[in-house]
């Protein structure tokens, strides 16, 4: 395993930059998030890591290896690279000891080492006895699996992939994760990891690039991106988020729909602050100073909720855990209990 | 709709199915009882006899070589136009494909034209070859399409250069297209007629064409004929077996994920020089020689029997297309169901009636129709034989067209109260009508081309394009076929660029 440091890569397709001066670190045996809308370069940026096509600048290291300085590219077979695109992309023609075999040079393995390491992979996915299955015998998660095996075969110096999961559904799709990434950390393996799920790239990762337009805009801990986005938009992109009028004032508060308190201080700037649903408690002990709204909606989702409720003229979304006992058309009143997140307008990006 | 009219409407499409089988069997059972006239000791003799054996080697000794040649350079082509980085790279399948609106002998009569000593066994390869290469070009490239991009990346990424990749990964799912495709280059050289009779070769249609002609022996030219069916249903259950064991049927759902190009120098030149060169021997020439001359023509160009030929051949190939639509129609709509085991054997009868070369069906059909006296020499029974030629072509299009129509459709149409002739009329037509109606068309270009059939068939004084051009071309009065060829190319070539659309191009129009 190797770590990966990509600094100043641009890539252009006939004109168009899909890259653009784009840095991006991952130290050895971590899990990397590309989390980003389609179209914002992720897939491009993972593609140029496995060398299937070549930047017009820029360096891509592995560990200490060059693989890749401006258009000089060492090509992908070359470069020990794990690559597990979308629904697996088994070989329809192959079994599935074979496809997990693919990569294994017979001319460097013998016969039953490489008999020796398709057993071990498929003790690794779970999958003992499937193989003399074909890929179609199988189930998605199955395919998924297979792919992983015969990806991490050959050892790969980095294991890339290309939202691996985002054909399977919900309950397959977070188990098979979990066991994913139990995998990957169990062997101290480097991965990178297309997402355009949230949830997925902040329970996953160790650490998420936050991809926009060809660039990576913020890079940092699922907690760190979470918890301080640089801007409303990243905000928005890893989780539900309220953006909020407010304004900075001459004493140092801000003003905002939730902390009206009459100060005698001047507006000095302008802007929006960032809220998490979870931040905002509820409750009944209403008061002439408590900022008060009466419920106009209940998502209900079992373990919590999704509660909207109109406050003068906002509609603001306020996430409680269950069980809870508020109904619709109740009065209730609001309290931020989390950071105060200032984005002045004209400085940052909505 | 209750279960005893169902079961009424299914007996009918049932003995509907059985018919169009039975009359697909016409030419192979008249010639049987054909054959079987002449005493055993004598067919033994005509078939081992010196003239025969050096016949049948030469045929099959083209076809050995066609198949050869055709499958080398047609999965070569199709797979640099599919893998690798070429300038204009979409137009660039026309000029392989174009070549498929040249039938045969047309091919021979230009070559001929430039180059006068332009005859034998090479030439004859080289024609039948140059015919028979869009076929394979065009299967294999639908075959390539079927390959999900992403597991080249993925065997790239597992340490594969290219060359490893093709043979591994990319070969092994297309063998099952690409042998298809050397079926069908090997079935059509087996049949042709006009390509190597112009070029002096005697293979079995030229022999069995000279023993009708010179010695009106029908018994004799039917015993040959059976060597020529056996051949036709040995490739026809060579590509059924390859049929159901190429992994087609089993591609596991993919993202057709777009793979890169390959960009390298010579590999890219490569390609070209091969694109080009086949653009420039199979079209460029063909056309050059085909425009001079026309524009050359001394004499003038006989305008009243141009107009005449190409109205008689548009008159009988129209004819010829709508009775195999009609014949097609109850075994496509029994197909496009559940498939029973009576569905299956009716398919493989038809199909392997429409196997049998023109010249075998000419000879049947010419047989018993001297016999029927009001059919004989007429239009009408040359319509016929076109439909029983290419029977396989519509049935095709029929059952794909058919089976277009989703199941949940016909369902959902029949809870908003439709009977079954509404639901057929307002949903199963409108969706299948478009591809029956390509399939139509198709064989009715093809049946323009058709000549064996055409020169044993037609009423006396009747000409087709065909006829025209064989028959000066056999003189070698190539600047009054000039006319002819032209017309009949312009038409042909219409459906070529058809199918050279990348979303086009299905197998079973071909």
């Amino acid at each position: 395993m190797t770590s990966l440091e990509i600094s100043h890569l641009r890539v252009s397709f006939n004109k168009k930059v899909i890259l653009d001066d784009l840095s991006l670190s991952v130290a050895e045996g971590q899990i990397a998030a590309l989390l980003g809308p389609s179209g914002c370069g992720k897939t491009t940026l993972l593609r140029s890591i496995a060398g299937l096509i070549a930047p017009s600048d820029g360096t891509i290291r592995f560990g200490k290896q060059l693989v890749s300085l401006s258009s000089l590219v060492l090509p992908s077979h070359k470069r020990k690279i794990g690559y597990v695109p979308q629904e697996g992309a088994l070989f329809p023609h192959l079994n599935v000891a074979d496809n997990i075999a693919f990569g294994l040079d017979r001319a460097v393995f013998t016969k039953d080492q490489i008999r020796q390491i398709t057993k071990e992979m498929l003790s690794l996915i779970g999958m003992e006895g499937f193989d003399n299955r074909a890929p179609n015998q199988l189930s998605g998660g199955q395919q998924t699996r297979v792919a992983l095996a015969r990806a991490l075969a050959i050892k790969p110096a980095i294991v890339l992939f290309d939202e691996p999961f985002s054909a399977l559904d919900a309950q397959l799709r977070t188990d098979l994760r979990a066991d994913v990434i139990d995998l990957l950390r169990a062997h101290n393996t480097t991965a990178i990891l297309v997402t355009h799920d949230r949830e997925e790239a902040l329970v996953s990762a160790d650490t998420v690039a936050l991809m926009r337009e060809g660039k990576i805009i913020q890079q940092g801990s699922p907690e760190q991106v979470y918890s301080s986005p640089i801007s409303p938009a990243i905000a928005i992109s890893t989780g539900d988020a309220l953006v909020l009028r407010a304004f900075k004032l001459s004493d140092g508060t801000t003003s905002y729909i939730l902390n009206t308190q009459k100060s005698l201080a001047q507006s000095v700037e302008t802007g929006h602050i960032v809220i998490r649903p979870e931040e905002i408690k509820i409750h009944r002990n209403l008061s002439s100073n408590s900022i008060n709204g009466r419920i106009a909606k209940i998502d209900y989702y079992g373990h919590d909720a999704m509660i909207g409720i109109n406050v003068e003229h906002e509609y603001l979304q306020v996430r409680i855990p269950g069980p809870f006992d508020f109904s619709i058309g109740e009065q209730v009143a609001l309290e931020h209990i989390g950071p105060l997140r200032f984005f002045a307008d004209g400085k940052t990006a909505i | 709709m209750n279960t005893r009219m169902q079961r009424a409407l299914k007996l009918s499409l049932n003995s509907a199915v059985g018919m169009v089988a039975a009359l697909s069997m016409i030419p192979l059972v008249y010639l049987f009882v054909r054959a079987s006239d002449k005493p055993m000791g004598e067919i033994v003799q005509l078939l081992v006899r010196q003239k025969t054996l050096d016949v049948l080697t030469t045929t099959i000794l083209m076809v050995v070589c066609v198949v050869a040649i055709t499958l080398f350079f047609g999965v070569a082509i199709a797979s640099g136009l599919h893998f690798v980085h070429l300038p204009l790279r979409r137009l660039l399948i026309i000029p392989t494909v174009l070549p498929l609106a040249i039938p045969s002998y047309v091919f021979t009569y230009t070559w001929i034209a430039l180059v006068p000593s332009f005859s034998g066994f090479a030439a004859a390869v080289f024609i039948l070859s140059l015919t028979t290469l869009p076929y394979i070009i065009l299967v294999t490239l639908a075959g390539l399409r079927s390959v999900d991009g992403s597991q080249i990346e993925v065997a790239r990424s597992l340490g594969l250069n290219y060359r490893q990749t093709f043979f591994r990964v990319v070969f092994p799912q297309i063998r099952g297209h690409a042998s298809a495709g050397a079926l069908l280059a090997g079935l059509y050289a087996m049949s042709d007629f006009g390509a190597v009779s112009l070029l002096n070769v005697e293979t079995l249609t030229v022999s069995i064409q000279n023993m009708y002609r010179a010695s009106y022996d029908r018994s004799a030219a039917a015993v040959i004929s059976f060597v020529l069916i056996a051949f036709a249903v040995l490739f026809v259950i060579a590509e059924e077996s390859i049929k159901t064991k190429s992994p087609d049927g089993q591609i596991v759902k993919t993202f057709s994920t777009k793979h890169a190009l390959i960009r390298k120098r010579p590999l890219q030149v490569t390609v070209m020089f091969a694109v080009i060169t086949f653009g420039v021997v199979a079209v460029v020439i063909p056309f050059y020689v085909l425009l001079t001359r026309f524009f050359s023509n001394p004499v003038g160009i006989d305008w009243r029997s141009l107009l005449t030929a190409t109205i008689s051949t548009i008159t009988v190939a129209a004819i010829g297309a709508i009775i195999a639509l009609v014949l097609s129609a109850p075994l496509g709509v029994l197909l496009s169901g559940k498939v029973t085991s009576f569905g299956r054997i009716a398919e493989r009868t038809i199909v392997v009636g429409a196997a049998l070369p023109g010249v075998v069906v000419g000879l049947a059909l010419v047989s018993i129709g001297s016999k029927l006296g009001a059919l004989y020499q007429t239009t009408l029974l040359l319509a016929f034989a076109y439909a029983l030629l290419f029977l396989a072509k519509s049935v095709a299009s029929m059952t794909s067209s058919l089976a277009r129509v989703p199941n949940g459709v016909k369902e959902v149409a029949a809870t908003f109260g439709m009977n079954q002739w509404s639901v057929v009329r307002k949903v199963i037509a409108p969706i299948a009508a478009p591809g029956i109606g390509l399939g139509t068309i198709l064989v009715f270009l093809t049946a323009m081309k058709e000549l064996p059939a055409t020169l044993m068939l037609r009423p006396t004084g009747f000409e087709t394009l065909a006829t025209q051009i064989w028959s000066s071309t056999s003189i070698n009065r190539f600047n009054e076929a000039a006319p002819f060829a032209l017309i009949l190319v312009l038409v042909a070539a219409i459906p070529s660029f058809y199918i050279s659309r990348p979303d086009k191009a299905d197998r079973a129009f071909i």
